[in-house]
C-alpha cells in the first residue's frame, strides 16, 4: 500500500444491519401477523357489517374506498352453507350470479354516475349487502318459504339488501336523488338470490 | 512493441498464416457477423486487443467460435428458407410470409381502433341520465295511446327504463318458471329467460327499424329500442298477475286490455312518423302482431301449470331433478304427520314414507 494512495477502502457493513433488511432471513418474531399481511382486518369487516345491518344509519362514503373482498366471500360461503343445509347444492349458481350481477351493476353505475367506480368496490358493497339474504336462507333451513309468509319475508329482505346497497352507492358516488334508480337493479339482483333460496 | 510481439504471437498461436496483422483481424469479425455490416461490434474489441498476446489469443478463439456459430446460423436460416411457408419454398415463401405479417399487423391495428371506438361505454352515457320522476311518468305514458297522427309524436331517447323493464321481464319469467316447476332440458332457466327477453327486445327492434327504413318512417334505432322497451311494461304487468292467478279467462282479458293498450301506444307513435297508408299498415301491423304474439308465447311456453298431478313416485330412487307433488297435505295426512309446510328434503322423505 503506497502512502500516496488516495482511494477508498471498501469496509463491509456490519452484518446485523444487512441481514435484518433482507426479507428472506427475517427473524420469526419480527414478522407481521398473517391476517395483517393478507390485509384482513376483522374489526373493519365488523364495522361494515353493522352499517349494512342497520339500513337507517347514514352511510359513510369512505367505506367504498376500501376494496375488501374478504367479508363478501365470507358471506357468500355462509349463504352457500345455509343453502347446503337446506338441501340445495348451488355453489356455482351463487358465484356465477354474483360475478355477472356485479358486472352488470358496475356497467350501470359507471354509466349513471359522473365519477366512475371500480369493479372491486361494486363487488365489495354488493357482497356486504348480501348478509340479510343469509338470514333468509337460514330461515329456509327450518321451514319452506313457498307460502305467503315466505313471499312477504323475502320481499322485506330484498328491500333491506337493496336499500343498504343503494344507500352506500349514493353516498360514495354523490348521486343524490337517484337512490331509487340505483336500488331497483340491486333489488332485481337480490331477487335472483331470493329465488335461489326459496325454490 | 508490436513488431517484437508479432513473431512471438505467431509462435505462441502456432499458426503463422492465421496471424495476418491487425487489419485482417479487424475485418474477420465483420465477415463472421454475416457480412456487409459497417458497424464494428465493440464487444469483440476490448481495450487491450492487439496489445498483448493473451488478449489476441482470446480474440482469436472468440472469432473462431463466432464463425462456427455463424455457420450454424446460416445453415439454420437456409434450412428455414428452404422449409416453406404454407407450402411455398424459397423466395415465394419469404414473400408470402412478409405479406402475411403485414396483413396481420394491419388487421390488428384496425381491430384495436374499432374496439376502442365501439367498446367505449361512454357513448351510452347520455342515455342513462334520468330522474326517477321521469322514468315513472314514461312508464305511465307507455300505457296511454295518444291519437295525434299529423305531427310526429315525441319518443324519449333513453335506455335506463327499457333496460330495467327487460331485466324485470327476465325476473318475472324466472319466477314463473320456478313456481310452475318448469324444467328446461337443453340449457338453463336463466339463460333461456335472458335469451328470450333480450332477443325479443334487440331483435324485434332491429327488425322494425329495418322495416321503418324500408317504409321511410322517421325513427332512429335508439328511439325504436326505447319505444319497444317501454312497451314491455304492459307485458310485465300481465305476466306478473297471471303467473300468480291461474285463470285463462283472466289472462285473455289482460292480454287484450293491457297488451292492447301498450301496442296501440306504439302503433300510434309509428303512424305519426310514417307517411302513406300502405307503409303504415305494413309497419304497424307487423309490430302489433309481434308484440301481442310475444305475450301469448310467454304465457303459454314458460308457465306449465301441473295441476295436482304427481309426476314421479319412484320410491327410494328419486332422481335429483324432480317434480315434487303439489297436494302435500294429503301425503302428510296419509303418513299421519302434522300438516305443516316442509322443505324439499322433508317432502322427499314424505313421498318415500307414503310409497312404503
Amino acid at each position: 500500500m503506497s502512502p500516496g494512495y488516495a482511494g477508498q477502502f471498501f469496509q463491509p457493513a456490519s452484518n446485523s444491519d444487512y441481514y435484518s433488511q433482507s426479507p428472506y432471513i427475517d427473524s420469526f418474531d419480527e414478522e407481521p401477523p398473517l391476517l395483517e399481511e393478507l390485509g384482513i382486518h376483522f374489526d373493519h369487516i365488523r364495522q361494515k357489517t353493522w352499517t349494512v345491518l342497520n339500513p337507517m344509519k347514514p352511510a359513510d362514503g369512505s367505506i367504498i374506498n376500501e376494496t375488501d373482498l374478504t367479508g363478501p366471500i365470507l358471506f357468500c360461503i355462509a349463504l352457500e352453507a345455509t343453502l347446503l343445509l337446506a338441501g340445495k347444492v348451488q355453489f356455482g349458481y351463487v358465484y356465477g350470479m354474483s360475478a355477472i350481477g356485479c358486472l352488470v351493476i358496475h356497467a350501470l353505475l359507471n354509466l349513471m354516475s359522473s365519477s366512475g367506480v371500480s369493479y372491486g368496490c361494486v363487488a365489495s358493497v354488493l357482497g356486504y349487502c348480501l348478509l340479510p339474504m343469509v338470514i333468509l336462507s337460514g330461515c329456509a333451513m327450518f321451514f319452506s318459504l313457498q307460502g305467503t309468509f315466505g313471499t312477504v319475508s323475502s320481499l322485506v329482505i330484498i328491500g333491506w339488501c337493496s336499500l343498504s346497497a343503494s344507500k352506500i352507492f349514493i353516498a360514495a358516488l354523490h348521486m343524490e336523488g337517484q337512490q331509487l334508480l340505483v336500488a331497483y337493479p340491486c333489488a332485481l339482483l337480490y331477487g335472483l338470490f331470493a329465488l335461489l333460496t326459496i325454490f | 512493441m508490436a513488431t517484437t510481439a508479432a513473431p512471438a504471437g505467431g509462435a505462441r498461436n502456432g499458426a503463422g498464416p492465421e496471424w495476418g496483422g491487425f487489419e485482417e483481424n479487424i475485418q474477420e469479425p465483420l465477415s463472421s457477423q454475416g457480412g456487409g455490416s459497417a458497424v464494428i461490434d465493440m464487444e469483440n474489441m476490448d481495450d487491450t486487443s492487439g496489445s498483448s498476446f493473451e488478449d489476441m489469443g482470446e480474440l482469436h478463439q472468440r472469432l473462431r467460435e463466432e464463425e462456427v456459430d455463424a455457420d450454424a446460423a446460416d445453415a439454420a436460416a437456409a434450412e428455414e428458407e428452404d422449409g416453406e411457408f404454407l407450402g411455398m419454398k424459397g423466395f415465394k415463401g419469404q414473400l408470402s410470409r412478409q405479406v402475411a405479417d403485414q396483413m396481420w399487423q394491419a388487421g390488428k391495428r384496425q381491430a384495436s381502433r374499432a374496439f376502442s371506438l365501439y367498446a367505449n361505454i361512454d357513448i351510452l352515457r347520455p342515455y342513462f341520465d334520468v330522474e326517477p320522476a321521469q322514468v315513472r311518468s314514461r312508464l305511465l305514458e307507455s300505457m296511454i295511446p295518444i291519437k295525434m297522427v299529423n305531427f310526429p309524436q315525441k319518443i324519449a331517447g333513453e335506455l335506463y327504463g327499457p333496460l330495467m323493464l327487460v331485466f324485470t321481464l327476465v325476473a318475472i319469467l324466472l319466477h314463473g318458471m320456478k313456481t310452475s316447476d318448469t324444467i328446461i332440458r337443453e340449457g338453463t332457466l336463466m339463460g333461456t329467460a335472458i335469451g328470450t327477453c333480450f332477443g325479443y327486445w334487440l331483435g324485434v327492434s332491429s327488425f322494425i327499424y329495418f322495416l321503418a327504413y324500408l317504409c321511410n318512417a322517421q325513427i332512429t334505432m335508439l328511439q325504436m329500442l326505447a319505444l319497444l322497451g317501454y312497451g314491455l311494461f304492459g307485458h310485465c304487468i300481465v305476466l306478473f298477475i297471471t303467473y300468480n292467478i291461474h285463470l285463462h279467462a283472466l289472462f285473455y282479458l289482460f292480454w287484450l286490455l293491457v297488451g292492447g293498450l301498450s301496442t296501440l301506444r306504439m302503433v300510434a307513435v309509428l303512424v305519426s312518423r310514417t307517411v302513406g297508408p300502405t307503409q303504415r299498415l305494413l309497419l304497424c301491423g307487423t309490430l302489433a302482431a309481434l308484440h301481442m304474439l310475444f305475450l301469448l308465447y310467454l304465457h303459454f311456453a314458460y308457465h306449465k301449470v301441473v295441476e295436482g298431478i304427481l309426476d314421479t313416485l319412484e320410491g327410494p330412487n328419486i332422481p335429483p331433478i324432480q317434480r315434487v307433488p303439489r297436494d302435500i297435505p294429503a301425503v302428510l295426512a296419509a303418513a299421519r304427520l302434522p300438516t305443516t309446510i316442509l322443505n324439499a328434503t322433508a317432502k322427499a322423505v314424505a313421498v318415500t314414507l307414503q310409497s312404503h
